[in-house]
């Protein structure tokens, strides 16, 4: 019953969806207020009724109720309750729901948010909103829903994905779809612009937390999802480059792009048209993202299931929002002269650029190398493969790029640098990188890679360090207080700035982390029996114990592993080999000590009826970096979003 | 059941007599890691981008028993490679080989780069050439606006 | 922006989404192999029934078909009844030999499969997984058609049913078997 009522809800949002955007057109059509008044209901109502359909769902998993197609397929009475909720978007149907839900979340708030200073836009919100949602309704209810009943009433569910059972995979995916829908508000504003020809900076000012705060999900999402592979795929690495990572990797790129060339529009209102193509992009990438998953084009060999039907519905309408979007571009925006103003090539305008540039390149690699099998299959030219290997070649030396711009464009004036400026500002972050390289170099580090990447992070720091502490003592001068007080004075006082310079020092420790824990790892895999010992890095590894446990729903082989260092023990791990019960899919669980911000990872892949285990020992110099960056983008982000209204607006 | 009491068993015998004999260092053999040098490079067919040595599907399994065995025999690592590649076909290795039509892939980003480069410094040379000097600067962003003030005040 | 901007990006647009749409009707199975045309690796391994060594030496001359498959593959059981119908219709054949491998599985598993189903030829047990690599199966069921020169002459990824079936019967074998020259898939 309670199914039938979700199936309801969402066929109405579906109806409604269809209200609403007729309802933005009238507004258009005839400057009636009231109209608009309609349509923010309807959008109003569609959010309330989506959330009835994902309670509808939340509950018939969390009651077990198997006489639910989708329920039955992705739960199990014996799945602990916890997963049950996540369970809801562990399956294709349900990850379209918590999308679209989202969707309509973010654009209630977005309507009623900006209602009252934004009113001409609001039709077009209201219509752009609308139009998403009902394509994404479509599919939902015509060709996959989560709703569908199973008869006969299977006594047993086939179970969640043993490997989608883990915390952080609870949280990933809605991060990841706040960060893809969050950049749809930017972009219906930016549609709203080019169809009233109001191209001014306005729209851009007014979704500027909303495009930090979409970026900020959609990196969270990510590393989210790297922090899952990295516990639970038990391999000891966090980002394989998978076709799937890589679609949320695109829009990340280019958002990040967007979310820096706006500023020379929003101060030197300059590049209109090309910030309207990067939202437009970050957006299109979203979406094609959701349709690469989503149909089955890029998985791999075995997929037997996928189905050209379901494919086919996406393209039409991923590619319909696509053309509309690039065609009004060219259709309105052709009209706009560039009016750019230089007046030095060094100078921050110009760093932009090129901080554009290496983006799009970056997303440009990451897409080709993504769809070069299906381009070279399609063109007759057999099946390759596209693995890490390529992208760690091909992507570091775009990425070091970026970073060194990092380290220069904040620092640079807007119009003009003079040479004077530039010495002021570089030579001591130059000289900075130059010594840390030496101090490297001279404690055996040879790896050119590692050499390079600390070159720039100690460049790019330093100069981070150098302007705010100049900026600080000014500060704190004029105030007469202490450096301490001057660092907060300065910080408050510009707060988007140096809160951005915080994000950028995450960025300097999680490329850290990144440097640390891949060039250096150290891995070893060895056979042993119970009493036997291993040795890794500066660790020796004891097997004291072999022996069955038994969870909710699985079984598992458990070693206890005890670490010494020197003579010291310092802790006992237990990794474990699981077999899952309902589907008899084995995992392996890692088992971690964090030690000087790295880690000891150790897994147990197989395990033999003899008591022979094969355990593999990971050290991952570091790692801790990769997270801890991630935490301070984020707090960087935060502080961004919560900066006081007034001061500079 | 019974695995499990044997398991037991051996576990208390061992942890009753704890530097019995039985303990040993184990290590890696060259073997081993010549296994994962290969192993790393080629792609588990049936996984989504993954390599034989991370999978752990019973095909990867299999492969890395076949690496073994071949290094075994006195294969070089080459030889192996080669084997792969006559059974699979390209799709086996975990990059594209850089020959051929896939210099495409390999050169496209550099090109990208280095086009995309040339093409911006052309156009930002001729939008400078293009901007008129402006004696009448506007005033620049707060930031920078704060600061000036603040060391004007400083050196007042 | 330009003309040529605006063209670019259209048919930069257009190109995607061309691509795009023949992905999807791209089969997944259809994997172009290299083993066509080379010469049949000459496997051997027991019999899943019997425990007798089976080796391909021993039909050098015939024409060949080998079935991949396992107990546990969904796919392999719903190919199997037409596989049967397919040994029927050539059985009488002196020339033709069908041999059935038994990949990835538990010998128990395998040999209640084959008494549950039934089966009309011999199958060999792939036990280390070494069989499947030499002929670059990625998963079963496979099939594989080697001429009386012990080469391989087609290769598919799949169940033999249907339009398949009536492909590798007219197309591929009986031509073989009456020795005249068959179109090579690539």
């Amino acid at each position: 019953m309670i199914i039938e009522i979700g199936n309801f809800s969402v066929t109405i949002a579906l109806v409604l969806s269809v209200f609403g955007m007729a309802s933005a057109a009238l507004a258009l059509k005839t400057r009636n207020t009231d109209w608009a008044r309609v349509g923010r209901m309807a959008l109003t109502l569609i959010f309330v009724l989506l959330g009835v359909g994902m309670l509808a769902l939340v509950y018939s998993f969390i009651v077990r109720d198997f006489s639910v197609l989708y329920v039955a397929n992705n739960s199990n009475s014996k799945l602990p309750f916890f997963y049950t909720v996540s369970a809801v978007w562990g399956g294709h149907e349900g990850s379209l729901l918590l999308w679209v839900f989202i969707l309509s979340v973010f654009s209630t708030l977005a309507v009623w948010i900006h209602w009252r200073t934004q009113p001409t836009i609001m039709p077009y919100l209201i219509g752009v909103e609308c139009a998403i949602i009902f394509g994404f309704l479509c599919l939902i209810v015509f060709l996959s829903s989560p709703f569908e009943r199973l008869l006969p009433v299977p006594l047993e569910g086939k179970d969640l994905n043993p490997l989608l059972q883990d915390p952080a995979m609870v949280m990933h995916p809605p991060m990841l779809y706040m960060g893809y829908v969050g950049f749809s508000i930017p972009f219906s504003f930016a549609m709203a612009a080019l169809f009233s020809g109001r191209l001014g900076e306005e729209w851009i000012k007014v979704t500027q937390r909303w495009t930090t705060f979409a970026w900020m999900c959609l990196t969270t999402g990510i590393l989210l999802g790297g922090y899952w592979a990295y516990y639970e795929l038990g391999w000891g690495g966090y980002w394989g480059w998978d076709p799937v990572e890589n679609a949320s990797f695109m829009p990340w790129l280019v958002g990040t792009a967007y979310l820096h060339s706006v500023l020379v529009q929003e101060k030197r209102k300059m590049f209109k048209v090309w910030n309207l193509f990067l939202i437009i992009v970050t957006f299109s990438l979203s979406l094609i993202g959701t349709f690469l998953v989503r149909s089955g084009v890029l998985t791999s060999v075995h997929s037997f299931a996928t189905d050209p039907e379901r494919g086919l519905y996406i393209l039409i309408f991923v590619g319909s929002v696509i053309g509309i979007a690039f065609g009004a571009l060219i259709l309105r925006a052709a009209k706009l002269k560039s009016q750019v103003e230089l007046d030095s090539f060094i100078s921050r305008e110009s760093i932009f650029l090129f901080n554009n540039l290496f983006f799009l390149v970056a997303a440009a690699t990451v897409f080709l190398g993504t769809l070069y099998p299906l381009i070279l299959e399609t063109f007759g030219g057999g099946k390759v493969t596209v693995g890490p290997p390529y992208y760690n070649a091909v992507f570091m030396p775009i990425a070091l790029g970026l970073l060194f711009l990092m380290g220069i464009g904040p620092y640079i004036p807007w119009r003009k640098a003079s040479v004077a400026n530039l010495k002021k500002s570089f030579s001591i972050p130059l000289i900075a990188g130059a010594v840390m390289v030496a101090l490297l170099a001279v404690t055996g580090i040879r790896n050119l890679y590692a050499l390079a990447g600390t070159y720039v992070v100690a460049f790019s720091g330093m100069a981070i360090v150098m302007d705010f502490s100049k900026v600080s003592q000014l500060y704190a001068q004029r105030n007469s207080s202490n450096i301490f007080k001057g660092c907060l004075a300065a910080f408050t006082a510009n707060q988007r700035r140096y809160a951005a310079m915080l994000t950028h020092i995450g960025v300097l420790v999680l490329v850290i982390g990144i440097i640390a824990s891949t060039i250096y790892q150290t891995e070893k895999v060895v056979s042993m029996k119970v009493g036997d010992e291993m040795s890794i890095g500066d660790y020796r590894m004891k097997l004291t114990d072999l022996h069955d446990v038994e969870g909710a729903n699985w079984k598992a082989a458990e070693g206890v592993f005890q670490v010494f260092e020197d003579e010291t023990l310092i802790t006992e791990l237990r990794p474990q080999k699981r077999i899952y019960n309902a589907t008899q899919t084995p995992t392996t669980e890692s088992a971690i000590y964090s030690i000087n911000m790295g880690h000891i990872f150790l897994t147990m892949p197989e395990v033999s009826p003899e008591g022979v285990a094969v355990a593999r020992g990971v050290l991952n110099p570091l790692i801790l970096w990769v997270w801890g960056g991630g935490i301070i983008m984020g707090l960087g982000v935060i502080l961004n979003i919560l900066r006081p209204r007034k001061r500079e607006e | 059941m019974l695995m499990m009491i044997r398991l037991i068993v051996t576990a208390l015998f061992i942890l009753s007599t704890p530097w019995s004999g039985l303990a040993e260092v184990q290590d890696e053999t060259l073997l081993d890691i010549q296994v994962r040098e290969i192993a790393k490079t080629l792609r588990c067919t049936v996984c989504q981008t993954e390599n034989i040595w991370e999978s752990g599907a019973p095909l990867a399994q299999q492969m890395r028993g076949v690496v073994r065995d071949r290094l075994k025999l006195g294969h070089s690592p080459e030889d192996i490679k080669e084997y792969f590649l006559s059974r699979y076909g390209d799709y086996i290795m975990m990059q594209p080989p850089a020959h051929g039509v896939n210099w495409f892939l390999w050169a496209g980003p550099f090109v990208l780069l280095l086009g995309g480069g040339l093409f911006l410094y052309k156009e930002v040379i001729g939008w400078v050439r293009r901007t008129p000097a402006s004696p009448t600067a506007p005033p620049p962003p707060l930031d920078e606006k704060a600061r000036q003030r603040l060391e004007h005040e400083l050196e007042s | 922006m330009t003309k040529s901007t605006q063209l670019t990006l259209v048919l930069v647009l257009l190109g995607l989404f061309y691509l795009f749409y023949e992905g999807l009707w791209g089969n997944p199975r259809h994997i172009p192999t290299v083993l066509i045309g080379t010469d049949a690796p000459m496997v051997e391994g027991p019999d899943v029934e019997t425990g007798e060594m089976i080796s391909l030496e021993q039909f050098k001359g015939k024409v060949v078909l080998l079935n991949f498959w396992a107990s546990w593959c969904y796919e392999c059981k719903v190919e199997h009844e037409s596989v049967l119908e397919l040994h029927r219709l050539f059985k009488d054949d002196p020339n033709f030999v069908m041999i059935g491998v038994n990949y990835q599985d538990k010998l128990p598993d395998a040999q209640q499969y084959l008494k549950e189903y039934g089966t009309t030829f011999a199958h060999m047990r792939d036990v280390k997984g070494q069989l499947a690599i030499d002929y670059g199966v990625y998963g079963v069921p496979e099939t594989f058609v080697i001429d009386q020169q012990g080469k391989i002459r087609y290769k598919y990824v799949g169940p033999v049913t249907g339009h398949m079936y009536t492909k590798i019967t007219q197309e591929i074998i009986a031509p073989l078997l009456k020795g005249q020259p068959v179109s090579t898939p690539s």
